[in-house]
């Protein structure tokens, strides 16, 4: 069966890419060159490459795609919609503007997880607000516009708190937390963020079968025992906690949360738990495979890993809303 | 032991009475008709029974134990819950919707061992679904999916079964065969309480009929005793002639 062998075909898939990764770069190097740097046997130079530059960058790019593609197949498990995602529900950006308060207002400078704290809080926010509104409405479609007002906002409340900011700033810095990038990641990044990754992806993984009984609605999920108010405080936190990470890493990536999931649910029988993983590993290959990309492409200047999954992501998004039909 | 136990049970909801004083008893081997109006309380009642929603007062029991004091997961193993709305999110396997019906006895719908599996395997033969088990839900007609939900519900092995109008537009036949299964699950030690619209065939089925009206019971006993002209004037305000017991419908009352 398709559903048994797809872990393992996306853990090989992941593994292939952080060595391709390894390979490309702007200095050529052999797959010999690449392993000697690796196992520090090489020249010092290639082990500067490998372990300074271009493998904390795959793995950044590789953990930010796990926690956005576990976090989006979890809030679409969640709503019951394949639209959702902390991207379009506003997590992402609330997290940005976490990260970039913290920056600009002297935070970050005090300790070293003051921005992952200040960007989970953000995420956080965020996907409380989304739960208050929750219990207002049934309806997911409002759930989403609010969660597009919410992003809308966050990127007016970033501008506006830099211009009264304290410190000087630069344009590109705001730019670099809206569009995301995972340019110049070292392993002190990433063991800040990783924690947090961690905790909001076990939380996701303990309570996915929840989501499997949420398929049959909420009222008939209560009735098979779910406990609801649970599920929704344990999707709240671990979406914000993996999120709000994932953005103090390489800023707000959208889109990659909607794919992922999108591709892997007819491939696990469509159920939310099954998707959990698979949509975290498949989504970790594709920012990682378009960051070698965006390393690759002989272009002027930095392209944005944001942008490339904005570029292909928005059309997609727009073809899933177009394909989206229900059953009742 | 009874089943299902309510003793003065009121529900409201923002102010207005939903359910006032509501009690009844149900006993294994009963299949009892909940019937009255629309907005008479039979969903809230139901709901009230299953510790969906709070009581304003009264006190609600499953298998003997105070329905307020059991988690959600002992509660689904007391008592199985087929509501009146069915959404389904996503096309899942036929056999996946199945075996979340033994979500509270924790097993994960696609590695189903042991009693699990033996449940959800009986639950789709005896709802004539073995055919269908590999299609996904959004290839079925509607009678297919009314029998889809009722395996669900038959497979978490209650012993009391609740369901909420569960032949709403389906036609005579699947109106028939849902109501079969769900007579057929309510022996022995099992029994079940089914809102129904359809006084013919909640005559044919039922041991039991539970009036409703204005959110009280207004009467409770075999369809022989209740089952009268009076009462359906009474109860849904339209005349009706029984014969044989078959109830014809002529007009308002």
């Amino acid at each position: 069966m398709m559903s048994r062998a797809l872990v393992p075909l996306l853990v090989v898939a992941s593994l292939a890419a952080l060595l391709a990764a390894c390979l490309l770069g702007s200095t050529a190097m052999s797959p010999a060159r690449v392993l000697a740097g690796l196992f520090g046997t090489g020249s010092s130079g290639d082990a500067v490459i490998i372990w300074e530059i271009r493998l904390p960058r795959a793995l950044a790019a590789w953990l930010t795609g796990a926690a956005l593609g576990a976090s989006g197949a979890a809030l679409q498990g969640l709503l019951r919609n394949p639209l959702a995602e902390p991207g379009v529900l506003g997590v992402s950006s609330s997290a940005s503007l976490g990260a970039t308060l913290a920056l600009y207002y002297g935070l970050a400078s005090l300790s070293a997880f003051a921005l992952p704290v200040a960007a989970i809080a953000g995420a956080l926010g965020a996907t409380t607000l989304i739960g208050l509104a929750a219990t207002r409405t049934s309806s997911v479609v409002t759930l989403i516009l609010v969660g597009v007002a919410l992003s809308s906002f966050a990127g007016a409340v970033m501008a506006l708190a830099l211009n009264f900011a304290p410190n000087p700033f630069s344009l590109s810095d705001m730019v670099s937390w809206m569009l995301g990038s995972v340019a110049n990641r070292s392993f002190e990044d990433i063991a800040l963020a990783a924690p947090f990754m961690a905790a909001g992806l076990a939380i996701l993984f303990l309570n996915r079968r929840g989501l499997s009984a949420l398929t049959l609605g909420e009222e008939a999920a209560s009735g098979i025992g779910l406990d609801l108010k649970r599920l929704w405080v344990a999707v709240i936190l671990g979406t914000g906690l993996a999120t709000g990470a994932s953005v103090a890493l390489a800023g707000a990536i959208g889109f990659v949360g909607i794919v992922a999931p999108h591709l892997v649910r007819p491939l696990t029988g469509h159920d939310p738990a099954r998707s959990l993983v698979p949509s975290a590993l498949l989504a970790g290959v594709f920012l990682l495979v378009a960051d070698i990309g965006v390393r690759l492409l002989p272009v002027t200047g930095e392209l944005r890993l944001g942008v490339v999954a904005a570029l292909f992501g928005a059309p997609a998004f727009a073809w899933i809303a177009l394909q989206r039909r229900a059953v009742t | 032991m009874s089943l299902l136990s309510l003793r003065d049970v009121s529900v409201s909801a923002g102010g207005a009475a939903l359910v006032t004083g509501a009690s009844l008893d149900i006993a294994p081997g009963e299949l009892v008709a909940l019937v009255g109006p629309n907005g008479a309380g039979k969903t809230s009642l139901l709901r009230a029974a299953l510790g969906l929603v709070p009581l304003a007062s009264g006190t609600a029991s499953l298998g003997g134990r105070p329905v307020g004091g059991l988690a959600p997961r002992e509660r689904a193993r007391a008592a199985s819950y087929l509501p009146q709305t069915r959404p389904l999110a996503w096309p899942n396997r036929v056999r996946d919707l199945v075996a979340l019906g033994r979500f509270a006895h924790g097993a994960a719908p696609h590695r189903l061992v042991g009693k699990d599996a033996e449940a959800v395997e009986a639950a789709i033969a005896a709802c004539g679904l073995f055919s269908l088990a590999d299609r996904q839900a959004d290839t079925l007609s509607g009678g297919e999916l009314a029998r889809v939900h009722c395996a669900r519900a038959i497979a978490a092995g209650a012993p009391l079964l609740v369901a909420d109008e569960p032949v709403a537009a389906l036609d005579p036949l699947h109106q028939f065969q849902v109501m079969s299964l769900i007579a057929g699950y309510a022996k022995g030690p099992r029994g079940a309480l089914v809102v129904l619209h359809d006084l013919n065939l909640a005559a044919r089925f039922a041991t039991r009929f539970i009036w409703m009206k204005e959110g009280r019971i207004v009467a409770d006993g075999p369809p022989g005793e209740t089952l009268t002209e009076a009462r359906i004037a009474e109860v849904f305000g339209v005349r009706a002639s029984l014969s044989g017991g078959a109830v014809r419908i002529e007009g308002p009352a």
